[in-house]
C-alpha cells in the first residue's frame, strides 16, 4: 500500500499517485500495454481476484508487470516526506529514497531495540521500557531457562538408559562371537576383524604421550602396581579381550627380545623414541599397542602390545 | 476497515465534493458514519428522461476489501426503472458486480448509475415487470417513470389520471404505495389491479 499524500511537503502529479489504494506509489511496477503504475502490492492484491488491469481491463498478469520507467522513479525518490515515526515525535523531513534507511535507526521509532541500563542487560523494544521491570523479566527468563534445563536433564537419562541397553547387548554379541569362532572359520575373520577395531576405537580415545626418561623404566612391576595399572586400563574401557595379555606384556619376562634385558635396553634406547605411545589415563606408565607400532621391529613389538611402566619422565 | 479502504474512501469523497458534477448538482455524497464504512449518495435524474427534476438518493456500504471489492449500492429513493428493483432498490450494474475495477471511484460510481438512469438495459433485468413494459409498452413505461419520480424523488410532473386512480384504490382502504405499485404493474389498468390487490 502506497505512502499517505498527507505525509509529503507540496503538491505531487497525479502520476504518482495509485489508483488502487490512492496513496503515492510504493515500490511501483506498470502493466506491460497500457502502461498504468500501481504499488506492487496493490497490483498484486487485485489480479490475485482478476487478471486485467484495474484502470483499462486490459488482461495482464503478476509475471508480465515490468518495473517502471527510471525518470518514474526519480520523480518518486524526490519527493519530501515525513517519518513514519512522525506521531512518535519524529518531525525530521526527507527524500523518499532514504526514508527507509532513516526509520531503520529513527530514535523516535517505538521498536527499536534497545539496552535496559537498570541492570538486567536484557534487550527490548523501546515501546516496552516503560513496562519493563527486570525482575519480573529475569525470572520470566530463569523459568525458561529451567525449564530447558530439566528438558536437557531428562534427555540425558535416556540417553543413558538407551546407551546402558546397548551396551549390554554388546557385551552379548561379544559373547556370542567369542562362542562361534571356535567352530566356524569365517566367523574367526570377522570376529577378529570386530576386536581389532574394538582396540582401535579404544585407542584413539587415549591421549599419546612421550617418555623422556626411558631409563625410569620399571622392569620388573610387582603386584600392587600391576593391579593398579590394570585397574585404570580398565576404567578407559579397554576391551577385555587384550586386558590379561597386555597386563602380562608388562613384565620383562614376556617382552621381545628387543627390550627383553638391561643390557639390549641400554643399547636401543634411541629406537625406542619411534614407538608411538598412549597414556594410561592418571599412571607413570604408557601403552605401546602393535596396531599403533606396524613401523617397529620385529624383535621390539609383540601382539596385543606393550604395556611400560616407569618412575617418571611421561608427558 | 482496512487502512487502505480508509484512505481510498477519504480520497475519493474529497474528489466527489470538489468534481463539477457537484457544482451542477448532478451528484452528491454525505458520510453516514464516521469509519467511512456508510455513505449516502445522491444523483439527479438525467435530463431528457422519465427522471428529470427527481433526486435519487443511494445506500452505500464501503466492504473492508475495498477497492479490490465493489462498494454495494441500492437505491434508498424508491424508482420504476428495468435495472433496479421496483420492492429493494437492488441494482443490477455491471462495474458493481464482475466488471468492477480498483481503480473506479464513488463518482464513476455514481456516473455510471446516472447513465443507467439515461438508458436501460431490458435485457438484463433487475425488475422483470418493468422490464417487460419497457419493451411492451415504451410509453407507458415512461409515463409510470415519470409517476414515480414525481412521487417519490420529489419530480415536478404528475399525472392526475394516475393519482385519481390511487385515490380510488386508497378510498378502498388500500396503501398508496401498494396502489401504485399494483397500478404500475397492470399499466395502469384498475379493474386487474384491484382484482390483484384483493385476491
Ligand atoms: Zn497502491
Ligand atoms: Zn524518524
Ligand atoms: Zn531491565
Amino acid at each position: 500500500m502506497g505512502f499517505d499524500l498527507a505525509r509529503f511537503q507540496g503538491t505531487v502529479d497525479e502520476e504518482l499517485i495509485c489508483s488502487i489504494c490512492s496513496g503515492v506509489l510504493e515500490h511501483p511496477v506498470q502493466a506491460p500495454s497500457c502502461e498504468h503504475a500501481f504499488c506492487s502490492a496493490c497490483i498484486n492484491e487485485w489480479l490475485s481476484r482478476q487478471p486485467t488491469c484495474p484502470v483499462d481491463r486490459t488482461p495482464i498478469t503478476s509475471s508480465e508487470l515490468q518495473p517502471v520507467p527510471r525518470i518514474l522513479k526519480n520523480l518518486l525518490a524526490r519527493l519530501t516526506i515525513s517519518c513514519d515515526n512522525a506521531h512518535c515525535g519524529c518531525t525530521e523531513l526527507m527524500k523518499l529514497e532514504v526514508l527507509s534507511s532513516h526509520v531503520d535507526f529513527c530514535e523516535h521509532n517505538p521498536k527499536r531495540p534497545v539496552l535496559c541500563e537498570l541492570g538486567c542487560g536484557l534487550v527490548i523494544p523501546k515501546d516496552d521500557l516503560k513496562e519493563h521491570n527486570c525482575v519480573k523479566e529475569l525470572r520470566a527468563y530463569v523459568t525458561t531457562q529451567e525449564k530447558k534445563l530439566s528438558e536437557f536433564h531428562d534427555e540425558l537419562i535416556e540417553q543413558q538408559i538407551t546407551l546402558s541397553e546397548v551396551r549390554r547387548e554388546l557385551s552379548f554379541v561379544k559373547e556370542f562371537l567369542r562362542a562361534m569362532r571356535s567352530s566356524h572359520p569365517a566367523m574367526r575373520a570377522i570376529a577378529e576383524q570386530f576386536e581389532k577395531d574394538e582396540v582401535k576405537r579404544w585407542a584413539n580415545t587415549l591421549t599419546k604421550a612421550r617418555v623422556s626418561r626411558w631409563g625410569a623404566m620399571i622392569s620388573t612391576p610387582d603386584d600392587v602396581l600391576q593391579s593398579l595399572i590394570k585397574r585404570s586400563l580398565s576404567e578407559s574401557g579397554c576391551p577385555v579381550h587384550i586386558m590379561e595379555e597386555l597386563m602380562r606384556n608388562c613384565h620383562e619376562r614376556k617382552w621381545p627380545a628387543g627390550l627383553a634385558s638391561l643390557q639390549t635396553r641400554q643399547r636401543q634406547r634411541r629406537e625406542y623414541d619411534n614407538y608411538v605411545c598412549r597414556r594410561i589415563p592418571g599412571k607413570q606408565a604408557v601403552l605401546a599397542l602393535a596396531c599403533d607400532n606396524p613401523h617397529m621391529a620385529e624383535d621390539l613389538m609383540t601382539e596385543p602390545g606393550l604395556v611400560m611402566i616407569f618412575a617418571l619422565g611421561i608427558e | 476497515m482496512a487502512n487502505i479502504a480508509a484512505q481510498r474512501i477519504k480520497r475519493e469523497f474529497k474528489e466527489v465534493i470538489k468534481s463539477e458534477e457537484v457544482a451542477k448538482c448532478a451528484i452528491k455524497v454525505e458520510l453516514v458514519s464516521d469509519s467511512y464504512t456508510e455513505l449516502k449518495g445522491e444523483i439527479a435524474g438525467p435530463p431528457d428522461t422519465p427522471y428529470e427534476g427527481g433526486n435519487f438518493v443511494l445506500e452505500i456500504k464501503v466492504p473492508e476489501t475495498y477497492p479490490f471489492n465493489p462498494p454495494k449500492v441500492r437505491f434508498l429513493t424508491k424508482i420504476w426503472h428495468p435495472n433496479i428493483s421496483s420492492v429493494t432498490g437492488a441494482i443490477c450494474l455491471d462495474i458493481l458486480k464482475d466488471q468492477w475495477a480498483a481503480a473506479m471511484t464513488l463518482r464513476t460510481v455514481l456516473l455510471s448509475l446516472q447513465a443507467l438512469l439515461s438508458a436501460a438495459e431490458p435485457d438484463d433485468p433487475q425488475d422483470a415487470v418493468v422490464a417487460k413494459q419497457y419493451k411492451d409498452a415504451p410509453d407507458m413505461f415512461r409515463l409510470t417513470a415519470r409517476h414515480w419520480t414525481a412521487a417519490y424523488a420529489g419530480g415536478p410532473y404528475s399525472n392526475p389520471e394516475f393519482d385519481s386512480k390511487i385515490r380510488r384504490l386508497a378510498d378502498m382502504g388500500i396503501e398508496s404505495h401498494d396502489a401504485r405499485v399494483a397500478l404500475s404493474s397492470f399499466n395502469w389498468d384498475l379493474e386487474r389491479a384491484t382484482e390483484q390487490l384483493f385476491s
